[in-house]
């Protein structure tokens, strides 16, 4: 019994660095375009099929699926962009409407382009057990886990240090101030949202690469992501990081002490909790929703 | 915005429901017919309470789904296992989900995003619960021995005609109600909120409370059609009675018929779900869908106040010229 929790909890440790990376690209679109994208989960979706096309098409390794990840949802994105960009009247709501659209088109496009089977990758090296002591992993998972670190780490120093950070940073917390100090908001947005696309289509081929991948997935990961968002608070990369750390080892210990069925409960009500008992999130400083 | 006193209820909504209540008759009334229309006023009905919470309150909820399914289950257990008149179970139904929304109270002090997502959280809740309860609900394999609609006043209501006028003068209510609430003094304090919840709190008006009362209202109509389409299917089970449709259908036919009019979600409904079913799964079978969600955001972008809302602009431009 032991073992299984332990093994729980490294499982869960591991997926949560995809899910810090899909929560992530949620943040910075939301601080910048103050508007949630709903259809966030589904950008990771068009990435991991991507790897998925790549691998059983194509016959080589998953990850040369990024480049064409990154170009495939980068164009959607900015789409997505544009769109968003033409809402006038109710900007909140009408987002909120527009992006779960786009979020069943791109569902619904998936599966009629690649029907319902659940799919992962075939690559005998990223199967390949690893034990670290008491626990194992496959390659492909600690592969998407270091990747997610790395990029965690860039996206900080991106943001931290490089003149769009700065101006992503500055929009996210004065729209106006920032105008008036010569940034452009709007190219500013833009490169916000097609720096989140970035994330996802890493965090879309990561997910195939260690994990199952099918149609509804991209929807559950726009939930998933907002409630990492929700128990980090808001603010810094590495309070999401852990937040999404979090969810994942409760998700992986529901389905080891309880059922898989009870899965998505875990998280749900993770979320009411913490909506409920610490408004502004685990690690947030003084945020306010209400 | 369409102003406060628009002469929309009377006229238009008696001449709304005498052709939706004609429509069987012009279309040659068949069983199959009739099913759809059903069918799509049940879906008129939640889609009704969306935009009511929509509009009034100013809240977009993913999970009107909970209510669906609370007022479904509900009804058929008080009707099947205690043997209570289904003519007072539906209610019933109604009112569990009211309660059940009273659960979601601490989502209400959310703003936007959060409260669609709390919302859509306690759905998912709902269902595994109902899935989970499987003692009392069946879980997974469902719920299916318990009793279908009565005879009122020797109209056999379990009949697809008689289901079919029972439905149409419940919208219709429905809406009458809609209409009422949005020009009383209620429907004024809510439409102040939706401008600017702290003003409106500043001048005495509990806000919360309000959008707790259009929570519920929602609740009870979504609940009163969930256990209306139990007793019509004749079967429950947790993936269908909580289904995400339920949700989702309600919010399409919603904006594409106009979610500030009171008219706009029924008539919207009516067609959204005849088109998916009769045009867009004869096209595509699995994934129909894709055509609804591409519907809603050319909406969302061409005209967000929906068909009915570019009707009203179009006559207020006329009447103001």
């Amino acid at each position: 019994m032991r073992d299984l929790i332990l093994q729980a909890l490294f499982s869960g440790l591991l997926i949560g660095g995809v899910y810090a990376l899909v929560a992530l690209g949620l943040a910075l679109s939301f601080g910048a375009m103050r508007i949630i994208n709903l259809a966030h989960g589904e950008l990771v979706l068009i990435a991991a099929y991507a790897a998925y096309v790549v691998e059983a098409r194509g016959g080589v390794s998953p990850y040369w699926a990024i480049p064409l990840a990154l170009a495939i949802v980068s164009v959607v994105g900015a789409v997505l962009f544009l769109m968003i960009d033409r809402i006038r009247e109710h900007r909140e709501l009408n987002s909120l409407i527009l992006t779960y659209g786009v979020g069943i088109v791109l569902t619904n496009a998936v599966l009629l382009a690649f029907a319902s089977d659940v799919r992962t990758t075939t690559a005998p090296a990223l199967q390949d057990a690893v034990t670290l002591g008491p626990v194992y992993a496959m390659a492909g998972e600690i592969v998407a886990f270091g990747l997610s670190l790395v990029l965690m780490v860039a996206l900080w120093w991106w943001l931290k240090r490089s003149w769009y950070g700065r101006a992503v940073r500055a929009v996210s917390s004065n729209r106006a101030a920032a105008t008036l100090m010569g940034i452009n908001p709007l190219r500013t947005e833009l490169v916000a949202f097609l720096v989140a696309g970035a994330l996802a289509s890493f965090a879309g081929v990561a997910l195939y690469t260690m994990s199952v991948v099918q149609p509804a997935l991209g929807h559950a990961l726009t939930v998933k992501a907002f409630i990492v968002t929700v128990l980090a608070g808001v603010g810094s990369i590495p309070g999401v990081f852990l937040a999404a750390l979090l969810l994942g080892v409760t998700e992986a210990l529901t389905v080891t002490l309880a059922s898989s069925a009870l899965q998505e409960l875990a998280g749900m009500v993770l979320f009411l909790l913490v909506l409920f008992l610490l408004p502004s999130g685990l690690f947030g400083a003084r945020a306010r929703r209400g | 915005m369409a102003s406060p006193r628009a002469p929309l209820p009377g006229l238009a909504l008696a001449a709304a429901f005498l052709v939706l209540a004609a429509l069987p008759l012009l279309l040659g009334a068949s069983n199959y017919l009739l099913g759809l229309l059903i069918s799509a006023l049940i879906l008129a009905g939640v889609a009704l309470a969306w935009a009511l919470l929509g509009n009034l309150g100013g809240m977009v909820s993913f999970g009107h789904a909970a209510f669906f399914g609370v007022g479904g289950y509900a009804s058929a257990l008080l009707a099947g296992k205690l043997g209570l008149p289904v003519l007072l179970t539906v209610p019933l139904g109604g009112l569990l989900a009211a309660l059940a929304s009273l659960a979601m109270l601490p989502a209400l002090r959310l703003s936007g995003p959060y409260f669609a997502l709390a919302i859509l959280a306690y759905a998912q809740i709902f269902r595994i619960l109902a899935t989970e309860a499987s003692s009392l609900t069946g879980g997974a394999a469902g719920l299916q021995r318990y009793p279908g609609l009565p005879t009122v006043f020797g109209l056999d209501l379990a009949s697809r005609p008689g289901a079919y006028a029972l439905l149409v003068a419940l919208v219709a209510l429905g809406c009458l109600a809609y209409a009422a609430i949005r020009r009383s003094a209620l429907g004024l304090a809510l439409r102040a909120i939706a401008e600017s919840e702290d003003a409106t709190r500043v001048v005495g008006v509990n806000s919360v409370l309000l959008k707790a009362w259009m929570l519920a209202l929602s609740a009870f109509i979504t609940g009163l059609f969930g256990a209306l389409n139990a007793h019509i299917i004749g079967f429950l089970e947790p993936d269908y009675a909580f289904a995400g449709s339920w949700s989702v259908l309600p919010i399409i036919a919603s904006v594409f018929g106009g979610y500030r009019t009171v008219l706009g979600p029924v008539g919207g409904a009516v067609v959204i779900y005849l088109f998916d079913q009769v045009v867009a799964k004869g096209l595509i079978a699995v994934g129909h869908q894709i055509l609804l969600g591409l519907l809603l955001v050319a909406m969302v972008l061409a005209a967000p106040n929906g068909l009915l809302g570019l009707l009203e602009r179009k006559g207020g431009a006329r009447a103001g010229a």
